[in-house]
């Protein structure tokens, strides 16, 4: 029952999403211009016709750690729920995999992945 | 088959009760915003229309609503719409999670009013926090912008960066709780007769952080940089479209964020029976837009960091510190 109380709500969430997205669609003024579509360039001539190039791998790097983090902090939650019920056991395994975590966490560090001017 | 037809319905009102409410004070929330940043700069804020500019937000959602529709040129179109669905829904479906207050008997029926009372509530939560980054990349690099895309590009760092330290700091708690429930989380705190907050100070100095860079608020609001970025992700979008993403991130998450504050760390209901039997609703109100209005004050108050301190701030100092702090939790909580 709960989770057809999600799908309910995800269902109303979806509708009022959809609304917002084609309310202009509907409701808005029909006038054309040939520049209305022009992408924000501060009144200049656009100097690129695709805006879509390259990027900072500053960027790239916290997406690949983010995924030996985030991952890990997903393993974690559920030994957080059952950690009273697998005592003194839990609490070793917990603190060597944070351990080996933290390993990778300097390394990535000291390599200078965590720095953003590269 | 009465008794499924019968919970059908509750599920249905409460789910057509909630969301639009929550909308709702997300719409005025903009006029309460506006008046306040207005006082703290010692302005007057909204004032012409209607009494104290109360009619501000349902003027703005006419105008905006009636705007020409503009797709900019060399934009990917299905992706163009597909973004903004991916903001508003998982802000929305954060709200199904949160507990607005205990459980209460009308005609013998026992109701809770909480969308969905499910055993991964901070799960769900968290996995929906990580789901809205889609609607940034999306919406930035559908325009063929390249403020968008830089603002996309810069938004989508902070979140992860900052969803990292969020998913560590809130284990604290859930050891305490030996729960992810967020009814059973409150609940655990009103038995112990403590606020998590007392044994979690560290928690939630660092969930404040989370909350305030996934929300996109100042000092993090590093995407919208108003004066390099013209607000970044969203400058291609117009009229309704572009409403859609202020009110997701500014406002719904703001909200379900400080809720689900509310329910780790300020004991959810927990409060003096000061109003009699709406005494526990009044609270988690009261707690949640005390929150709120903190968030709110921040950002008009603080200038903002760069980029390069957020996640570095993020990556080096709040990643181990919660580490640090999970690992102690965890040698306590054994101990005792």
């Amino acid at each position: 029952m709960e989770y057809i109380a999600l799908a309910f709500a995800l269902l109303l969430a979806l509708l009022i999403a959809l609304g917002q997205a084609i309310l202009n669609d509907i409701l808005g003024e029909r006038k054309s211009d040939p520049l209305e579509d022009y992408p924000y360039e501060c009144g200049v001539p656009l100097y690129d016709k695709e805006a879509r190039g390259t990027f900072k791998q500053g960027y790239y790097l916290l997406g690949l750690l983010l995924i030996l983090f985030d991952i890990e902090a997903a393993y974690l939650f559920p030994w957080a729920v059952v950690f009273k019920e697998i005592g003194l056991y839990g609490l070793i395994e917990v603190i060597v995999f944070v351990g080996i975590l933290a390993l990778g966490f300097i390394y990535a560090w000291r390599k200078g992945a965590l720095n953003w001017e590269l | 088959m009465q008794e499924l037809g019968l919970s059908l319905l509750i599920t249905l009102i409460k789910v057509l009760i909630i969301i639009p409410v929550a909308l709702g004070v997300s719409a005025y929330l903009t006029w309460f915003e506006r008046k306040l940043a207005g006082h703290i700069q010692n302005r007057l804020g909204p004032t012409v229309v209607g009494p104290f500019g109360l009619l501000q937000p349902i003027a703005d959602a006419i105008k905006l609503a009636t705007k020409e529709s503009i797709i900019p040129k060399g934009a990917d179109v299905p992706v163009y719409y597909l973004a903004i669905l991916m903001a508003l829904v998982p802000s929305i479906l954060l709200l199904a999670v949160v507990p607005w207050g205990p459980g209460f008997q009308i005609a013998g029926k026992y109701i809770e009013p909480i969308i969905s009372d499910v055993n991964i509530a901070l799960l769900l939560a968290f996995a929906f926090g990580s789901l809205s980054v889609y609607g940034t990349i999306f919406s930035g690099w559908a325009s063929n912008s390249k403020y968008a895309f830089i603002g996309s590009l810069r938004k989508a760092a902070v979140i992860i960066a900052y969803e990292v330290v969020l998913g560590f700091s809130v284990l604290g708690v859930i050891l305490l709780a030996g729960t992810l429930s967020t009814v059973g989380i409150v609940e655990a705190q009103i038995q112990k007769g403590v606020w998590f907050i007392v044994y979690q100070p560290v928690a939630f100095i660092l969930y404040l952080y989370c909350m305030l860079a996934e929300s996109g608020r100042v000092p993090f609001d590093i995407q919208e940089a108003e004066a390099e970025l013209v607000t970044g992700y969203n400058v291609e979008y117009g009229g309704m479209k572009f409403g859609a993403f202020p009110l997701a991130e500014w406002y719904l998450n703001v909200i379900a964020l400080s809720a689900i504050a509310v329910v780790l760390f300020f004991g959810g209901w927990d409060g003096p029976q000061i109003l009699g039997p709406i005494s526990p609703y009044f609270w988690f109100l009261f707690k949640t837009f005390a929150l709120v209005f903190f968030v709110l004050w921040l950002h008009w108050t603080l200038p903002r960091f760069q980029a390069k301190d957020i996640t570095e701030i993020a990556w080096k100092i709040l990643l181990p510190v919660a580490l640090l702090n999970l690992i102690i939790t965890a040698v306590v909580v054994y101990l005792f």
